[in-house]
């Protein structure tokens, strides 16, 4: 549109000095818009590079100099104690432990959350039932259901599956899990994603082609030979989106975690690092603090990193398929 | 007894009847096509006999054997999508080979069958490509080859041309032809074009809201329809359908058609319409396609029951072959298809050539058949 009208203006000498008025006009416009940008974009980077460089300095030089400046000597000390030497609440074997166990939760949490969306949402779009749009407002409702007003019932839920456990290990020697806190963390966090999981992929196969899975019917493909070879393979964006979303939810998940692993060796990541920080005492060790949170943030950072574009087209196809 | 069996099919969804009571029936090797404006039923129809949508009364027997009730991977039945619906994530060969893996065939036989069908329909060289880098037509020839591959009973075929553009239609038309001549299968073919169904059909059954309207071989249904609908909607120009008066004489029966101007066209009716007596003094349809009405000289030389009149020609569209004249007659826009040299002008009278043997009559209250 712009090309034609300069094209046209080019015609005259008086047009022609307006086209130099319009380029400059556009070029002011583009410097606000860019020095914007830049303003706000350093605005968030800001705590990270705070938190990136105060992680590689001494005690010394956080105490004695700039918080903003580079550290003069790097050293690695701090991520090293973080890792492994720091104190969460009474014993100092650093945030190693914690990182773990963040990962045995995240992971299956992740993983079946997903594959129970995937599920739901191939049956709610290819093989209806009646009453469908019921079932599936019902799970929309659970994606507006705050954290907090789940608390106590789950707590309840989660005391009834323990004493079970209890039982369980008084008859036969084994609990088959029930009451262990990390396996209580993955059932709270599938339960609680599968709304959004469902709303993800239900929204995703709404825009699937049928025809797809009437072809694989008649070929004689059974339900789930449909979902596995014709439906999952063909997910790959909204798999990506799931992923990423429940896996920052579920490890940024601190409330949750607190609550029911507030305490003990098998307490998640998030809640070991506000341990860390929230010790009282000795000197706040600000370098450790810095390392800790980094390390606590760094998977969730690389997710996004490795999928995030896959993130924006995955939200974007959803948009303006459905 | 037939190949394919339809008896008194009837689909409902809620308080809707799709399908009302279709009785259809098929010789092995023969090629049924269902056609119909959309919303007709023919799809659903299609798809019952599939499998893949339940009935709601009536039966479907393949070969003396009841398919209602089984499931679509038991009836020995291979589709043809109007999409393709060529799994995208799977290559040509992964595609066509599909249903055999699930019937759990083993693999030195599925490469065997897959170039097999890859010769016939000339797909050797895409064996190895995904679907997304195939054209059209190419994906057309994978999705009958994902057909033909399993060798059932009965093939459907539900609208397998409408995606493709003019001129591959007419190609791929000729190629489903030429395999159906050749491989001697049994065909179900649904489409809303009724060029296809003229070219393709061995049956033709027309469908109109869930009620079939008739059911014959293509020749039977263009030159014999048995209602206003089927006149209608077979052909191409559409046959004219002019209000007339019958009328008795001692010479026999006319049919006469009024005109804005002039005398009205008085036409003898051809011997065996006696039924028509009944009639007279009467409002019927008189229907006539284009070509029985024609220049003198382009008139069917075999015709029993010629009449000729001078008509006013309103409009001249030369196609090429033929020379399209619109004259007004019976209160209607009537189209008369002349030869391609006719010397004819618009805003002037010339000579026209009623062929009566072809000539059909229609109840203008019931739209049914008269004569």
């Amino acid at each position: 549109m712009s090309s034609v009208t300069s094209s046209n203006a080019t015609l005259t000498a008086a047009s022609a000095a307006q086209l130099s008025q319009g380029n400059s006009a556009r070029w002011i416009g583009r410097i606000a818009i860019y020095g914007l940008l830049l303003i706000f974009a350093v605005l968030y980077l800001m705590p990270l590079f705070v938190m990136l460089t105060t992680s590689f300095k001494t005690m010394d030089e956080i105490q004695n100099g700039n918080m903003l400046a580079l550290p003069q000597a790097p050293t690695f000390d701090p991520w090293i104690k973080a890792w492994g030497e720091t104190c969460v609440g009474l014993t100092c074997a650093g945030i190693k432990g914690y990182f773990w166990n963040s990962i045995k939760m995240v992971v299956p949490a992740v993983a079946i959350s997903t594959i129970m969306g995937a599920l739901n949402g191939y049956v709610l779009t290819k093989w209806r039932f009646p009453g469908h749009t019921l079932v599936f407002g019902l799970m929309l409702f659970a994606c507006f259901i705050p954290f907090q007003s789940v608390l106590l019932p789950m707590a309840t839920i989660l005391g009834s599956l323990g004493r079970f456990g209890m039982t369980l290990q008084n008859a036969t020697g084994l609990s088959f899990g029930f009451g262990n806190p990390t396996i209580n963390l993955v059932f709270v966090h599938v339960v609680y994603g599968l709304g959004f999981t469902t709303l993800f992929f239900r929204n995703f196969y709404e825009a699937f082609p049928t025809e797809l899975v009437r072809a694989a019917q008649v070929d004689g493909a059974s339900f789930f030979q449909i979902f596995r070879r014709i439906m999952l393979p063909n997910s790959l964006p909204i798999i990506v989106v799931t992923v990423i979303y429940q896996f920052t939810n579920i490890w940024n998940d601190f409330l949750f975690a607190s609550a029911y692993a507030g305490t003990g060796d098998s307490m998640p990541m998030t809640v070991a690092l506000n341990n860390v920080v929230n010790t009282s005492t000795g000197v706040v060790e600000y370098n450790v603090n810095m390392a800790a949170a980094m390390i606590a943030a760094v998977p969730t950072l690389i997710v996004y990193i490795l999928a995030g574009r896959y993130f924006v087209r995955g939200l974007m196809a959803g948009a303006v398929k459905g | 007894m037939a190949f394919l069996e339809i008896s008194d099919l009837k689909k409902r969804y809620g308080a809707l009847d799709i399908l009302k009571g279709i009785n259809l029936e098929m010789e092995q090797g023969g090629f049924l096509v269902l056609v119909g404006p959309s919303g007709c039923g023919k799809s659903t129809l299609l798809n019952t006999i599939a499998g893949l949508e339940s009935i709601t009364s009536g039966d479907i027997r393949v070969d003396g054997r009841s398919i209602g009730g089984l499931h679509p991977s038991k009836r020995d039945i291979a589709m043809v999508f109007q999409s393709y619906a060529l799994y995208p994530n799977m290559t040509v060969a992964g595609n066509i080979a599909f249903g055999m893996e699930m019937r759990g065939v083993p693999v030195e036989e599925r490469k065997k069958a897959i170039d097999d069908v890859a010769k016939v329909l000339q797909i050797g060289h895409l064996l190895d490509r995904k679907p997304s880098q195939l054209s059209g037509g190419q994906r057309q020839r994978v999705a009958m080859g994902r057909a033909l591959v399993r060798d059932p009973k009965l093939f459907l075929f539900d609208e397998p041309l409408s995606n493709l553009d003019a001129k591959l239609r007419v190609d791929m038309r000729t190629e489903i032809k030429r395999l159906h001549q050749r491989m001697k299968t049994t065909i179900v073919y649904v489409t809303h074009d009724q060029i296809e169904a003229m070219t393709l059909a061995t049956k033709i059954a027309v469908l109109k809201d869930g009620v079939l309207q008739q059911f014959g071989t293509p020749a039977d249904i263009y030159n014999n329809p048995s209602n206003m609908f089927v006149a209608d909607f077979m052909g191409s120009p559409a046959m004219n359908l002019l209000s007339g008066t019958i009328e008795k004489q001692n010479s026999g029966l006319s049919v006469t058609l009024t005109r804005p101007e002039g005398e009205p066209v008085k036409l003898p009716i051809a011997p065996g319409r006696e039924n028509l007596e009944a009639h007279a003094g009467r409002q019927i349809v008189f229907g006539i396609r284009p070509e029985a009405l024609t220049d003198p000289d382009g008139a069917d030389r075999n015709a029993q029951t010629l009449a000729e009149s001078d008509c006013l020609i309103e409009v001249v569209e030369p196609a090429g072959s033929d020379t399209f004249a619109v004259i007004k007659l019976g209160g209607k826009e009537v189209v008369a298809r002349l030869r391609a040299d006719a010397r004819i002008q618009a805003g002037q009278n010339a000579r026209l050539a009623f062929n009566l043997d072809k000539a059909v009559f229609f109840d203008p209250q019931s739209q049914a058949r008269i004569a």
